[in-house]
């Protein structure tokens, strides 16, 4: 079954989207039910800490709510929108973290997203982590990861992995078709 | 312009993951438009990013939905007076995932936030303080009334309990005589008494049952020397009703005692034709 996010809940994005553009605050707790536990789970993926990670999700909604007339349907998913915002909050979160600390980064592995099951309550016909993990080889997870949860771009990542760009490139690529074949 | 070269260049990853520039994000969203193949593969890896962020759905700690929920409720109603209106973006410039630009404005945004916070608890504090300190003032003002009023009924009580003392003192005297009096044909069943000490010239009276006199008249007594009228005083409102034992003028000696209906304020002699009681002492 292929695994999109209209799917999510029984209220459809574009229904969503509207009553979100209105200023209707109940969409707000539609929208957590549709996306609140997904965005959770990248947010603690970053933040690697629950209680950090419920703050940022709290200040992500604030943020989506008050910048919801900057989204363009015609230009993107809901929900790639607003997990990239989520995204970007978690990463400042993290970096201003280091920042404070003095370390650059902290390794990707111990996140405790990796050993928590994804409750199946959430979508009981989608995909497991450990499944998509497993058909990912560790170099591809290496280089997704870090663009993805550690905020970095594809020439930091080669920086980072002392590997030349085009091989950054190859890699996120070769990650990104393994998911989207898991995904269709 | 090399399609395949364009979509392997990574700039599309880029675009999805909202790591480009508002020029870059434009042109890939010109290129998507002008061409399937890189529409697709947009499509592609939009979704792909999107599963793998499904994959990380993580059980969210008990009670976080109706916290979060919350605190995005309060923050937004709190936010709103101050920041009127959220910045939107220009209509035709619209920016689909704004991402290169966010660490400085959340940095800004947040200070703002924290001001507004700052600013909205200090009002909600004040507020509240005032409220207590009015509250506290009027309670205060109202205890220390009902104390006034307190000290002033225990004042009454007091002087009514040492009348009542001086009275039972008087009662149980023995160096007091009890002269009754009773009503004259002007006043038949009338009754009251006197109690006089020869030795103090104390003369006391205690009414049981007199007429009300006319409007304008009171009861005067009178001592009876030798025949002769003394004025003993004026019966108060109380005494005549029989509320009080009423301590009169001293009388060096007396055989019998009377009273008469007077003018208010009293009489140098007598009207002895408006006698109401009268009693000799035994």
């Amino acid at each position: 079954m292929p695994l999109t996010s209209t799917k999510l809940a029984s209220i459809t994005e574009e229904q969503l989207v509207h009553r979100l553009r209105i200023r209707d605050e109940s969409a707000m707790t539609v929208f957590y039910d549709k996306y609140g536990t997904a965005l959770y789970g990248v947010i603690l993926r970053i933040v690697k800490k629950e209680e950090e990670a419920e703050d940022v999700l709290q200040e992500a909604l604030v943020k989506i709510w008050h910048s919801f007339l900057s989204y363009d349907t015609s230009k993107g998913r809901l929900f790639t929108w607003v997990l990239n915002i989520c995204r970007n909050l978690a990463i400042d979160k993290i970096r201003s973290r280091q920042h404070r600390v003095g370390t650059r980064t902290q390794p990707l592995e111990d996140s405790p997203a990796q050993w928590q099951a994804a409750p199946t309550a959430f979508r009981p016909e989608h995909i497991g982590l450990e499944e998509m993990t497993n058909k990912l080889n560790p170099e591809q997870k290496q280089v997704i990861d870090l663009l993805y949860f550690g905020g970095f771009t594809q020439s930091e990542v080669a920086e980072e992995l002392n590997l030349p760009l085009g091989t950054v490139k190859t890699r996120a690529r070769a990650a990104i078709k393994v998911l989207a074949k898991l995904i269709r | 312009m090399n399609i395949q070269e364009y979509i392997e260049s990574g700039i599309l990853e880029q675009y999805v993951l909202g790591t480009l520039t508002l020029r870059e994000q434009t042109e890939v969203e010109r290129l998507a438009d002008a061409h399937t193949e890189i529409r697709q593969e947009l499509d592609q890896i939009t979704q792909a990013l999107e599963g793998y962020a499904l994959a990380h759905a993580a059980a969210p700690p008990a009670g976080m939905r109706e916290r979060v929920l919350a605190g995005w409720q309060a923050a937004i109603q709190l936010e709103a007076p101050v920041a009127a209106t959220p910045p939107v973006a220009e209509p035709g410039r619209v920016i689909a995932m704004p991402a290169s630009e966010e660490p400085a404005r959340t940095s800004g945004r947040a200070l703002t936030w924290l001001m507004a916070a700052a600013v909205a608890l200090l009002l909600i504090s004040n507020f509240i303080f005032y409220r207590n300190w009015q509250n506290a003032s009027q309670e205060l003002t109202a205890m220390q009334s009902s104390r006034d009023e307190l000290a002033a009924n225990t004042r009454v009580v007091q002087e009514r309990l040492t009348q009542r003392t001086n009275e039972l003192a008087m009662f149980r005297d023995d160096a007091y005589h009890t002269v009754q009096l009773n009503g004259t044909p002007n006043a038949p069943g009338a009754k009251a008494r006197v109690h006089f000490n020869p030795t103090t010239k104390a003369v006391y009276v205690e009414v049981r049952n007199l007429p009300k006199p006319p409007e304008g008249k009171q009861y005067q007594l009178w001592a009876l020397d030798n025949g002769k009228p003394i004025d003993a005083g004026m019966l108060a409102e109380a005494t005549m009703t029989g509320d009080s034992v009423q301590l009169m003028k001293s009388i060096a000696s007396a055989q019998a005692f009377a009273m008469t209906v007077e003018p208010a304020g009293g009489s140098a002699s007598p009207t002895l034709s408006s006698m109401a009681v009268l009693g000799n002492m035994n």
